[in-house]
């Protein structure tokens, strides 16, 4: 059964576009990323599942059925954690959290809130606006799984999380997604949809560009590769290798291809420095969707 | 209806209220208090006022009787402060009650719950209706009490059909706040657009009693239809300008329920 599935979704804001023709779907118990460049229409995209923007032409379904016209049974069933978050800055977390529950008709969840809070190294009773944002999106995530639900929406969920709460936040996600959560998670970080999900869709320009499984993703990943030689004789670059760039006995250059063959040609350079890096996914976009 | 988001709401509105509701109980208690020094002046306080342009007298509700009885002094300036005060509060509480929530940004928590835009709406507007019949009803109830105190009797007849004017005319504002708050960006600044609305009403009706010339601009003003001021010393409900301002402030806030339902809600 497919917990999400959109067809030819698109919205815009005038005459501005927000998202044209997104079709997707996540199935029960998938951890499925959304991924995409600041602006490209992730958070146009939920809004529109979540029912706070009517589409412009085509269809959002949650568990099958239509957000815009059973929305507020639907949300019952879902856990969302906006990316940036605004909360009645005159309430304490433990306030927000209880008004919450009650809003969710949650009976006892108090104690609930009390170890969430625990976990995640939240103080309840600061006041809401004194909390800095690191804190409000730990506010955010209780309130997001709190009511246990079956579906949680997650934009840029990391944002303002330090590694050590990154983390924890990730084993939650991991133990809920193994007694049969459904997740959605919206991110312009590729390691993190790395770690969590099973596929992904890309959204560049508010469309689709690609709909992949993490393992195809990893294999067309690029990497930046950044080196220093010990003489300035320029070498064959492997298999792969592209927008090479030498000054004297350095060398940029973009890798796509398997990373132990690689590997296998560093071991054959005299290599006196070398970087790896993650491509921003811009470049990604650029050499895999756009050629 | 909620009574979680009913409760909180209150809760949430419950320090503005006592500040407006204490202002417009201050003015009123104010007002009556001050009667007393004025009706002991007696004939000199008529002749001093007849002195006064006609004009003067006439635009703001002004006659012998303003001066010789309570209620005609109370009438004077239940209509330039206490429903000017009242409409202003409960009128910018109608335009930013709903539209808060998004101008704060909570309204993506708030949409995000299981809970229907209607039930969200309505319950705000529910809440709205609340606050209003409470400092209505305080106000009256105080104006009454301060009458007793003040005054030596109360002219009942006028005294309703001023309330009930009132009444009909402060919900005719309100509903025009929630209106505007519905067509308006929820980052604007209603006060404004509100103190506007109620004070050009006023006078524009003042102005259209005081001049020949310009009377017809009196049908633009709702206080023409429902007026707060007493002729004579009397004042008789004017019922069916009660039912169609009923109807035209319920059509004010359907408009406005309707558009907060179809309405986007940007980050």
């Amino acid at each position: 059964m497919n917990i999400i599935e959109t067809h030819s979704l698109s919205k815009f804001y005038g005459k501005e576009r927000g998202i044209t023709d997104v079709t997707i779907s996540v199935k029960q118990g998938e951890v499925f990323g959304f991924i995409g460049p600041n602006g490209a229409g992730k958070s146009t995209t939920i809004r529109t599942l979540l029912g706070l923007l009517a589409p412009n032409s085509g269809e959002a379904m949650l568990f099958g059925q239509s957000i815009l016209e059973n929305g507020h049974e639907l949300r019952r069933r879902i856990g969302y954690l906006p990316s940036e978050v605004d909360y009645y800055a005159e309430m304490t977390s433990r306030e927000l959290l209880e008004y919450h529950a009650n809003l969710y008709g949650l009976e006892n969840a108090g104690e609930k809130i009390r170890e969430l809070a625990h976990y995640f190294e939240l103080d309840l009773d600061r006041p809401i606006s004194d909390l800095s944002f690191g804190n409000k999106k730990k506010c955010a995530i209780i309130q997001t799984v709190v009511h246990e639900p079956e579906l949680l929406i997650l934009d840029e969920p990391t944002s303002g999380l330090d590694p050590l709460m990154q983390n924890r936040f990730f084993e939650l996600l991991e133990s809920r997604n193994s007694k049969g959560t459904t997740i959605f998670f919206s991110s312009h970080i590729l390691s993190e949809i790395q770690r969590l999900c099973d596929r992904a869709a890309i959204i560049r320009g508010g469309e689709i560009t690609a709909v992949e499984d993490i393992t195809t993703l990893l294999a067309k990943q690029m990497k930046k590769v950044r080196l220093v030689l010990a003489s300035d004789t320029k070498v064959e670059l492997p298999e792969g290798a592209q927008n090479q760039q030498w000054l004297g006995n350095k060398v940029l250059f973009d890798y796509v291809g398997p990373t132990k063959d690689l590997l296998q040609w560093l071991g054959r350079q005299e290599v006196v420095d070398l970087t790896l890096s993650e491509p921003d996914l811009e470049s990604i976009f650029m050499n895999y969707y756009r050629r | 209806m909620n009574t979680v988001l009913f409760t909180k709401e209150l809760k949430r509105n419950r320090k503005n209220t006592l500040i407006w509701t204490s202002i417009v109980l201050a003015f009123t208690l104010m007002i009556l208090s001050i009667y007393p020094s004025f009706s002991h002046m007696g004939e000199d306080m008529v002749k001093l006022m007849s002195s006064l342009p006609e004009e003067f007298a006439k635009a703001f509700g002004m006659d012998e009787a303003t001066w010789s009885s309570i209620i005609g002094f109370y009438a004077t300036y239940y209509g330039i402060y206490v429903t000017l005060l009242m409409g202003i509060y409960t009128a910018s509480t109608g335009a930013t009650i709903i539209g808060k929530e998004e101008r704060d940004g909570t309204a993506e928590f708030l949409l995000t719950r299981p809970i229907s835009r209607g039930i969200v709406a309505g319950t705000k507007l529910a809440v709205l209706g609340a606050l209003f019949i409470i400092i209505y009803l305080v106000q009256t109830l105080v104006a009454v009490i301060g009458m007793n105190l003040f005054g030596s009797e109360i002219a009942w007849d006028a005294m309703v059909a001023m309330h009930v004017h009132g009444f009909f005319l402060i919900a005719f504002f309100t509903a025009a706040g929630v209106l505007m708050g519905s067509f308006l960006s929820v980052k604007l600044n209603y006060m404004g657009p509100i103190v506007g609305m109620i004070f050009g009403s006023y006078f524009l009706n003042a102005i259209a009693s005081a001049t020949e010339s310009v009377e017809w601009l009196a049908y633009l003003s709702p206080y023409h239809y429902l007026p707060l001021t007493l002729d004579q010393g009397a004042l008789e409900p004017n019922l069916v300008a009660c039912g169609a301002f009923a109807v035209l402030t319920a059509l004010m806030v359907w408009v406005g329920y309707s558009r907060y339902l179809k309405r986007d809600i940007l980050g």
